[in-house]
């Protein structure tokens, strides 16, 4: 069968990839190709003719790109925020702006709240509540943002904002005794959680779809990079303001640590947000060049450990702490995988980095496998404690998604499956990252009797 | 007929500013105007169309801007300027002139 849409959008790609052309412009073109193709359809013709004369028509690619670039020349280095000339977009952007700003102030004065009924954000009592609820004075917010946007359903604006409240009257109302392991679970697993939830608001009412679970995986990817830029922006301008004004003998440290950093944090969060929507279809994205900058990098110091390990015949000592490193290599692993794919296009043959993606999960799982085997042992004998099976949890369930994929990329190297289903299977395993985090967030508490 | 190359890039402008001035459009209504006006003769490469449209933009001769159609898709329209209609004002006086520049000798070559 001959996939119109398929085609179509395998051609404006082929467009994307020669660089000479601004998203509107391949926009442009590709709904002249469109209105051609539906009016040749309309004339008798099969799609696959259709689409055939219409691409004949709008003429040669490279031809086309090389007069572009006679237009474009001075946009190749590229300006985020410059003003659009479209008036109703002008306007579309300036209500955004707006929003950044008071969504910043309402969110910072929420996390300023808690203080007025005595817990201050300095003093060590409150560090715990103040670190388990972080992702819910900004989140919340971050979805609404969404929401706007993207003009979303009472159903879904329901939905959401009822997880964040839930969430909100769980973790605070669990009472939480010493060593309060459970309650620290919580706060490392809730923002995860959330951050998935605010997942739903980005995504919109396709959040079903692979592909918006892929658009959202590459925001997230993004959105870190540019909260780090720009929190070092704030961090800055802290310490200048701080050393101006103490050239002058005004201590302004109160005013910094108290204020500053809590409006600008979450300043930092919503312009973040705001900056990574905006950019999207302009700026190539920044989390696949570094993944395919370290990806082969990572491949050399795995396979050197592993062969180390065989040569000197020793396997990893295990402690928990050696387990979370474990772990972390796996999410390392993953998100090097997931962020070279996300650059891929469908339709691509498998190309090195395909390969080199197989091999970085090959090791991972090798050298993980090894560790895991020592570990459960250890831990059996030493006893169940929550931090423990939280960290065997993350481990064994990373293992799945990369044994997962690995199984895939075989299936997708011998012709079996179509590379789309790579995407799907990763994208559809996005459920069991929220439910587990909701586990560990949630049940554990309750399991490990609030210890 | 095939058209040279030079002289579909020099009729490119007036021919676009002149659909333009009779009602804003988008690309590929501009081309199948084009060839409606030329009776089929005149045929573009389509996607040479809009980095004239774009040049011509940034000339100030046109602007730009999105409506979505019926169908919902969203468009780029084109819409003529002050400066474009002076340009096409004095496009026209110079196609006149070089056109009855031609007739005259044409004609003077038939009689003899």
């Amino acid at each position: 069968m001959f996939d119109l849409e398929l085609n179509i959008r395998s051609w404006s790609d082929h467009l994307r990839s020669r660089g000479n052309f601004k998203e509107t412009d391949i926009l442009e073109l590709e709904n002249h190709l469109r209105d051609e193709v539906e009016d040749l359809i309309g004339a008798g013709l099969s799609e696959d003719e259709a689409f055939l004369i219409s691409v004949k028509r709008l003429g040669n690619v490279n031809l086309i790109s090389q007069e572009y670039s006679k237009v474009n020349s001075d946009n190749l280095w590229k300006h985020l925020l410059a003003d659009s000339i479209d008036p109703e977009e002008k306007s579309k952007n300036r209500k955004n702006i707006m929003l950044v700003i008071i969504f910043s102030l309402l969110a910072g004065t929420l996390a300023k709240l808690p203080e007025a009924f005595g817990l201050h954000m300095n003093e060590p009592d409150a560090m715990l509540f103040y670190f388990k609820n972080l992702s819910l004075f900004i989140l919340p917010f971050i979805a609404a943002f969404f929401i706007i946007k993207h003009k979303l359903s009472w159903k879904m604006i329901a939905s959401i904002m009822g997880v964040f409240c839930l969430t909100a009257f769980a973790i605070n109302m669990y009472p939480s005794y010493d060593p309060k392991d459970t309650e620290l679970l919580t706060g490392i697993h809730t923002p995860i959680f959330l951050w998935l939830v605010t997942g739903a608001a980005y995504m919109g009412a396709k959040w079903k779809e692979s592909r918006s679970r892929m658009d959202f995986i590459r925001f997230t990817g993004e959105a870190f990079i540019y909260g780090v830029l720009i929190f070092c922006g704030i961090m800055v301008l802290a310490v200048f303001t701080m050393m101006i004004f103490s050239a002058i003998q005004v201590d302004l440290g109160w005013f910094i640590s108290d204020y500053f950093f809590v409006y600008g944090g979450c300043a930092v969060a919503m312009i973040t947000v705001y900056v990574v929507e905006v950019k999207k279809s302009i700026v190539e994205n920044f989390a696949p060049i570094l993944a395919k900058i370290f990806s082969p990098l990572f491949l050399i110091t795995m396979i050197a450990f592993i062969g180390a390990m065989v040569l000197m015949g020793k396997s990893p000592f295990m402690e928990r702490e050696f387990l979370i490193g474990f772990d972390l290599m796996l999410v390392l692993v993953l998100g090097l995988v997931l962020y070279v794919i996300s650059s891929r296009r469908a339709h691509d043959k498998a190309g090195v980095f395909d390969y080199m993606n197989l091999a970085l999960i090959a090791a991972a799982v090798a050298i993980d496998s090894i560790a895991l085997s020592a570990i459960l042992f250890r831990l059996t004998s030493y006893g169940i404690t929550p931090n423990k099976v939280a960290a065997l949890g993350e481990n064994i369930l990373l293992l799945v998604n990369l044994g997962g994929l690995a199984w895939m990329y075989l299936r997708y190297f011998a012709r079996k499956i179509d590379f789309s289903i790579i995407e799907k299977w990763q994208t559809s395993y996005l459920y069991a990252y929220a439910i587990w985090m909701a586990i560990v967030a949630f049940l554990f508490p309750v399991i490990f009797g609030f210890l | 007929m095939n058209v040279s190359k030079d002289l579909i890039a020099a009729s490119a402008t007036p021919i676009i500013l002149a659909i333009l001035k009779d009602s804003d459009s988008y690309g590929y209504s501009i081309i199948k105007m084009v060839k409606e006006l030329s009776e089929n003769e005149l045929i573009w490469t389509e996607g040479m169309l809009y980095p004239v449209l774009h040049r011509l933009e940034e000339q100030n001769l046109i602007e730009a801007y999105w409506k979505a159609s019926e169908t919902g898709r969203k468009r780029k329209y084109y819409r003529i300027r002050e400066e474009g209609l002076k340009e096409l004002e004095a496009q026209r006086k110079q196609w006149e002139m070089v056109h009855s520049a031609l007739s005259k000798s044409w004609a003077n070559q038939n009689q003899k």
